[in-house]
């Protein structure tokens, strides 16, 4: 592969010397798939798992089996046909890499980000999950374990943050170093915004009430706003991106030193 | 090193309407501000719920070392707006040093806080207490970006001293941020030390 | 459309050593009228808010103006920044006298 004679680089007008590419419909495909997941996930998070908005911190271990008891359909729909898709995290992870090998910064940032994305999606993600099925699919457990596994979940969802501060760091600083202008520059400073908000979510570990609890108008309230506007911008600009992307566009992987 | 004529190279030669640093910046800014706006109405809010228990643990804040660290922080902003104004003079090396006194003010700032924590936290004033937690959050969270700040102050440093940059626009975008800085601790420091 | 003098820059370094004097002053004056630690009275006067508020904005907006060089920015920025200072400083007295 170190054949740099007939490799091409990206800007170079010497592009069709490769064959051409289908229109890049793969990354419509995984356009609209990455789309489809995230309004997947809200619906089960929200609207059946009722995590978001979240159940109150401040509850005792019988409240907290009642809860169980009263939600016990709507977790386990939503949250056993998350637990089926939830590999969709991955195509939105890739997808995102994707973009992230187009810039100039370099593939490190790409893997950096999916590798800790991925990672993030445990806690932040699974562990909810299989803590409020195992509650909802075994309620004769004692209360005090069911009350543990509810606050158990919230708080690996909630307040789980390492893995994606350090996404968020990432791939702010791809954007910023980007050359080739694949996202906006502004994006990278709403990027850091999500990484702020992510600081401030360690206060729910440490309150059960008031506004740094898990369900506090600042740990959770302003964060949601604010992931809200990120994860809209994101999806107009992979819009764009995609929409940037032609035949002519040089694949990722091939040749390799053409980068 | 420097040219004095760099005048007309540098990027501001008129004396009309632009738009300072440049729009990615400021959406940044915009958004923070909106952000930490959000941040303190719901201080506001709490307290206005227990006022007597967030005056009461106000006045155990010393508002002589609040002046000084907004005092700290209003001259490292005039450190930073003299910087951007020698870079367009074409005085770079001068520009270099008053983004350098910029951070150590930054800095300083960063040392008395530290030092402010440490002694509201051994005098016993812990997040158990509702004022102190939103105090310990608020300051915390600014502090974060203060530290942001001199990250961009050092991208900014080190853009004036490669020769084949020194882009303007650059020494621009990050004194705008800590302008910024600036303008939210003064907000924070009439919330938490004197409104009370 | 003239090209920046020495005087220009002269000019606004000056400014900006009059503006940050300003926000010192305006700083102190505010660290006068708030009483000690001493004094028992539970919460301060209204119109000691008030002027700590005004203060505040006048603080703000001097930043946001001289610092940040909103004053020779296009208008939609003039109107963002000044609306954010007017909105933030008006709920948070609000909130405060209620």
């Amino acid at each position: 592969m170190t054949d740099t004679a007939t490799t091409v680089t990206e800007d170079g007008p010497g592009k069709p010397a490769r064959p051409e590419r289908a229109g890049k419909r793969e990354v419509w495909l995984f356009y609209w798939a990455f789309s489809i997941f995230y309004t997947a996930l809200s619906v089960g998070i929200c609207l059946l798992g009722r995590a978001t908005p979240p159940p109150r911190p401040d509850v005792d271990a019988l409240q907290a089996t009642a809860w169980f008891d009263q939600h016990q359909w709507g977790i386990q729909v939503g949250f056993v046909f998350l637990l089926v898709i939830a590999g969709g995290a991955a195509i939105s992870n890739g997808m995102i890499g994707y973009f992230m090998m187009r810039m100039s910064s370099g593939r490190t940032l790409a893997y950096a980000y999916i590798a800790s994305m991925g990672v993030g999606a445990i806690p932040g993600f699974q562990l909810l999950l299989v803590c409020w099925l195992t509650a909802t699919f075994r309620p004769d457990r004692e209360p005090r374990i069911l009350y543990l596994l509810y606050d158990l979940g919230m708080l690996s969802y909630n307040g789980s943050l390492g893995c994606f501060t350090a996404a968020y760091t990432v791939m702010a600083l791809a954007i910023l170093y980007d050359k080739n202008r694949i996202f906006p520059k502004w994006f990278a400073y709403v990027t850091i915004w999500q990484i702020v908000t992510e600081i401030m979510a360690t206060q729910m570990w440490l309150y059960n009430s008031g506004a740094f609890a898990w369900n506090g108008v600042i740990t959770l309230y302003i964060a949601v706003v604010v992931f809200g506007v990120w994860i809209i911008c994101f999806l107009a600009l992979f819009r764009i991106a995609a929409r940037r992307e032609t035949a002519q566009t040089p694949a990722l992987y091939e040749p390799e030193g053409a980068r | 090193m420097t040219t004095p004529d760099t005048a007309t190279r540098t990027r501001p030669p008129t004396r009309g309407r632009r738009l300072p640093g440049d729009v990615d910046m400021w959406v940044m800014i915009l958004g923070d501000l909106f952000i930490f706006g959000g941040y303190f109405v719901t201080y506001m809010v709490f307290r206005a719920v227990s006022t007597e228990e967030f005056t009461a643990a106000q006045r155990h804040l010393s508002v002589g070392i609040g002046v000084t660290n907004t005092v700290v922080l209003l001259t490292s902003s005039l450190f930073a707006a003299l910087a951007v104004i020698a870079v367009r003079e074409g005085a770079l090396r001068n520009a270099q040093r008053l983004l350098w006194a910029t951070g150590a003010c930054g800095a300083l700032f960063t040392l008395i806080k530290a030092y402010e924590w440490h002694a509201e936290i051994s005098r016993g004033y812990t997040i158990s207490d509702e004022f102190f937690s939103f105090y310990y959050v608020l300051t915390g969270v600014h502090l974060v970006h203060v530290a942001f700040g001199l990250i961009f102050l050092g991208v900014a440093v080190r853009e004036l001293r490669n020769p084949r940059r020194r882009r303007p626009a650059i020494v621009e975008q990050s004194v705008l941020f800590w302008h910024m800085i600036d303008l939210l601790w003064v907000v924070i420091f009439a919330l938490l030390y004197l409104m009370r | 459309m003239t090209t920046s003098t020495d005087r220009d820059f002269t000019k606004d370094k000056r400014t900006v050593l009059i503006v940050w004097a300003a926000l010192s002053a305006a700083t102190i004056l505010a660290w006068l009228l708030t009483p000690g630690e001493s004094q028992t009275a539970t919460t301060l006067g209204k119109e000691l808010v008030a002027a700590i508020v005004v203060l505040g904005l006048i603080k703000c907006r001097l930043i946001i103006h001289y610092f940040m060089e909103v004053r020779h920015a296009p208008r939609w920025l003039q109107a963002t920044t000044d609306g954010w200072l007017v909105v933030l400083w008006l709920t948070l007295l609000i909130i405060y006298l209620v």
